[in-house]
């Protein structure tokens, strides 16, 4: 998200693949970065204790020492690096640890190669290393507190939508669309963008429905008044809002709500309109 | 996690095709995206076609970056057109009725000869 953060950083790439920790080692290089790697997990904490890395790029699956046990012992350093996990392991009890043992983001192996420079960049920023809580982390209910930044956004939908990676591409689609714009509103017009405020978010998987509860910390608002959405466009203007929005000095925008309603199968308010839900049904 | 927003640029005489890959959304994309069409707008090239083929995701953010550059061309005697949507960005552009602002092609050459033929304030789909 925004500028790329500068480059320099200390990268331990860990991983038994040996073409695999070549490959991502030219290419972190060549994006300015400082990289060693290892094969396994004893390697890997010889050199964490030996001096500090900014980054570790993290295979779940490791030989003599799972990449979960690594990680935990990992973010125990006084010092502790961002931990980026990589795998081929789809299952979400290795999401779920990932997450409660404060992973900073899920890759799913194959990954193409521009994702890896620009998540070690997002990796890299200042705020990267805010702290996600975790209320609950079973498959079945998800529940997580974060600071109100675009960075975490981004990272809680990649724990959020691998957990949704059996459903259908339609489904996972909508679900992923939908959530997405609900978490940037509530991040960015409930948190105001400021990391020491906070936003809930719950996903609860039952067999015939996902359901989503995002809280925020603003004051909600009036639908009444929301002239610069595009649900307050007349029938056959899908675009006169973006003069109210040009008018308000907001940003280009403001189909969030409009696709939303369009995703998913309930969009529920709260009175004060600071909490969400949405429900979509499975077949 | 998806990669990031890029433009690769091909200039014809009059047209300017732009194929975007990567995410276009808030503060992602959408501000490149910006930036490289008022470049393009302020050199008069405002015949603009956009192939979003390799656009991983939009967001609300990103559709208006669309729509407001698109008015922007418009303003000063251009357009944008949009080439090659993904299904999900296909169901975007009709949740949000955008496509009825858009043209919207399928084929590069059917964007470009639409860009030759006589335009009377169209904005019909071409597909």
């Amino acid at each position: 998200m925004g500028a790329h953060a500068a480059a320099g950083r200390r990268i331990l790439i860990v991983d038994d693949d040996r073409g695999l920790r070549l490959a991502l080692s030219v290419l972190l290089t060549d994006a300015g970065h400082v990289v060693e790697s290892a094969g396994d997990a004893p390697e890997a904490m010889a050199l964490l204790h030996q001096r500090p890395f900014d980054i570790v790029l993290l295979d779940i699956g490791l030989p003599s020492m799972s990449g979960l046990d690594l990680l935990a012992r990992a973010r125990a350093l006084d010092a502790p690096p961002i931990v980026i996990m990589m795998t081929a392991d789809d299952t979400s009890e290795a999401l779920l640890e990932s997450v409660r043992r404060e992973a900073y983001c899920y890759l799913r192996k194959p990954f193409p190669p521009n994702t890896i420079v620009d998540v070690v960049a997002d990796a890299a920023r200042p705020d990267a290393s805010q702290a996600i809580e975790v209320v609950s982390a079973r498959p079945e209910w998800l529940e997580l507190v974060a600071p109100c930044t675009l960075n975490v956004a981004e990272r809680i939908q990649s724990f959020v939508l691998h957990l949704d990676a059996h459903l259908g591409e339609d489904v996972r689609e909508a679900v992923a669309q939908a959530f997405r714009e609900l978490l940037t509103n509530a991040i960015e017009w409930g948190g105001k963008l400021d990391p020491n405020r906070k936003v809930r978010i719950s996903c609860v998987r039952g067999k015939r429905m996902l359901f989503y509860r995002i809280a925020d910390p603003g004051e909600g608002f009036d639908i009444d008044r929301l002239r610069h959405a595009a649900i307050a466009n007349p029938e056959g203007d899908p675009i006169s809002h973006l003069a109210v929005r040009e008018e308000q000095g907001l940003r280009p925008g403001g189909f969030g709500l409009a696709m939303t309603r369009a995703l998913v199968d309930e969009l529920i308010y709260n009175e004060a309109r600071n909490e969400v839900v949405f429900v979509k049904y499975l077949e | 996690m998806t990669a990031r927003m890029k433009i690769v640029e091909s200039r014809l005489p009059d047209v300017t095709v732009l194929r975007l890959s990567g995410r276009l959304e808030l503060e992602d994309g959408d501000l490149l995206f910006r930036d490289y069409v008022n470049r393009l707008i302020a050199e008069d090239r405002v015949k603009i076609v956009l192939d979003l083929s390799d656009v991983t995701r939009i967001d609300s953010a990103g559709l208006g970056m669309l729509v407001s550059k698109y008015l922007s061309a418009r303003k000063n005697g251009g357009t944008i057109k949009l080439l090659n949507l993904t299904q999900h960005s296909d169901h975007l552009m009709d949740i949000t009725r955008l496509a009825s602002i858009f043209e919207i092609f399928d084929e590069e050459e059917a964007a470009l000869r639409s860009f030759r033929t006589p335009q009377f304030g169209s904005t019909t789909t071409q597909r």
